[in-house]
């Protein structure tokens, strides 16, 4: 479980994040919503250790993330899997080497064993038969996939995924949620999910967590979001089509 | 103003701090040592090689032309032409000949890296990805870089030879007498010394450059541009420096 207390952020004199407090539940999709400047890649940012809060704290598991020194900051990254909005697959190695490359770093398995928890993962993913291509032969889709096989070949406690469908069709877009959905079940992790894909908020969102202008305005699940009295998040919501009608047919 | 490039070289040095703390994995650093010495050294052999034939072949043309004095003896061509050589060109002229080939090649890299999050996908993992991308490329740079320029001492020679040979602007046996004549070995310390403190300058401005870079493809490309004027300007500087501290 991922607690945030009282969190600030700023930039030059700009705060971006005010006094923000989520829990964010292990087991589940959590997902944190937003226009786009709302603060929810800032607050992302924060929870993994890539932004220092100026004020408030994070807590994994009731551990500060603040209070870390930089040896238990170390350890907590390696329980962290990160799959960035754009992939951020490395262009110098093959999607193999890509999946295998923490596990060069953090353990002492031989390449056998490496090799077999890669093509586990890349299974997982349904990956095949790619394993010598490099990142830019890839689609969006299957960059996606290789992500998410690289960000759990160590079983990480936490997943953070930062707007996991931006660039990807419908289609893929909904494989991609469900198998983010499945993968966290399945190794019980703590998901957090940065998005402002109504779709994916509909479909998998086990705790929502709605930002507006830098402060948390709204929290619950995608069963109550549609019945909200939240005026910014019925705008927020109002924008999709799809969102729209269901709103409007629960009004009627 | 003052103050910028005061807090630029702190940080800098910081980030220099960064780069050589003790490597996680020797094994993996190994790896990317090769890779870097075959994408750095190997692949800057051609250019090399052709810009040292050709000056070599210039030099000789140029110093026979200016040595009308028939008091003074041809030999000294072959003279001049090996101390311009392994003073100058092969360690300053090459080196500011890579600034541009390595720089550019390192800056563009780290800073397409920095931008689409592959560095921050490193330092999430809790990789040390300075020390991880950088070490093996300053190492490659530096300590491989005096054999480049070896290689463009013995071509730039060999370069004088051919032209002095196809166009017989002075004896062949004089311009060997004058490339033999009062070797001083230490020269050649000092050209190689020379060169790989210019490659250290390039690989680690290129490289703090490309690794904070920031602004989208814009900012890829202005990150490389200073490192190649930065890294020229403080090759010129501390080649006065050296030059004074060694040879004076």
């Amino acid at each position: 479980m991922i607690e945030v207390k009282g969190l600030c952020k700023g930039f030059d004199g700009r705060q971006v994040l005010h006094d923000v407090d989520a829990v964010f539940g292990t087991g589940r999709c959590n997902m944190i919503i937003g226009k786009s400047g709302s603060g929810k890649t800032v607050l992302l940012k924060n929870l993994i250790g890539l932004f220092s809060p100026d004020e408030g704290d994070i807590l994994y598991d009731g551990e500060s993330l603040v209070a870390m020194d930089e040896k238990q900051r170390k350890l907590l990254h390696q329980n962290i899997g990160v799959l960035f909005q754009g992939s951020a697959l490395y262009d110098f190695a093959t999607v193999l080497e890509n999946v295998m490359f923490p596990m060069d770093f953090f353990t002492d398995w031989s390449y056998d064993e490496k090799l077999e928890r890669a093509r586990f993962c890349l299974d997982r993913v349904n990956i095949t038969g790619s394993d010598g291509k490099y990142p830019s032969e890839l689609s969006g889709g299957m960059q996606k996939r290789v992500g998410i096989a690289r960000a759990i070949a160590l079983s990480p406690r936490y997943l953070f995924c930062d707007e996991p469908n931006s660039g990807l069709d419908p289609y893929t877009s909904i494989l991609i949620d469900k198998l983010i959905s499945e993968i966290t079940v399945e190794f019980g992790m703590t998901t957090v999910i940065n998005t402002h894909d109504m779709n994916s908020m509909l479909e998998i969102g086990d705790h929502i967590c709605f930002i507006n202008e830098g402060t948390v305005e709204w929290t619950g699940d995608r069963h109550s979001i549609l019945s909200t009295t939240c005026e910014p998040l019925k705008e927020f919501i109002c924008a999709n089509t799809l969102a729209r009608n269901i709103m409007e047919g629960q009004g009627r | 103003m003052i103050r910028t490039a005061i807090e630029k070289v702190g940080e800098y040095f910081l980030f220099l701090c960064k780069v050589f703390r003790r490597p996680e994995k020797t094994r993996l650093y190994w790896k990317q040592f090769i890779l870097e010495t075959d994408k750095l050294i190997i692949s800057s052999i051609l250019i090399v090689a052709v810009i040292s034939v050709f000056i070599g072949g210039v030099l000789v043309i140029q110093t026979a032309s200016n040595l009308e004095n028939p008091f003074i003896d041809k030999m000294y061509v072959g003279y001049m032409v090996r101390e311009s050589l392994i003073l100058e060109f092969c360690s300053t002229m090459v080196a500011l000949i890579l600034a541009g080939k390595m720089g550019s090649n390192i800056a563009s890299e780290l800073g397409s890296m920095r931008i689409t999050e592959q560095i921050d996908a490193m330092d999430m993992m809790g990789v040390n990805s300075a020390s991880f991308l950088v070490q093996p490329k300053i190492l490659a740079a530096t300590i491989l870089s005096p054999l480049l320029m070896l290689l463009s001492f013995v071509l730039g020679l060999i370069g004088g030879y051919v032209v002095v040979e196809f166009t017989g602007i002075i004896r062949t046996a004089s311009y060997i007498e004058g490339i033999e004549f009062s070797y001083k070995g230490f020269f050649v310390f000092y050209s190689c010394f020379k060169t790989a403190l210019f490659c250290f300058i390039i690989s680690s401005i290129s490289a703090f450059e490309g690794y904070y870079a920031r602004g989208g493809s814009l900012g890829v490309g202005r990150s490389s541009t200073r490192a190649i004027v930065t890294s020229s300007i403080l090759i010129l500087m501390f080649d006065l420096i050296v030059t004074e501290v060694m040879l004076y």
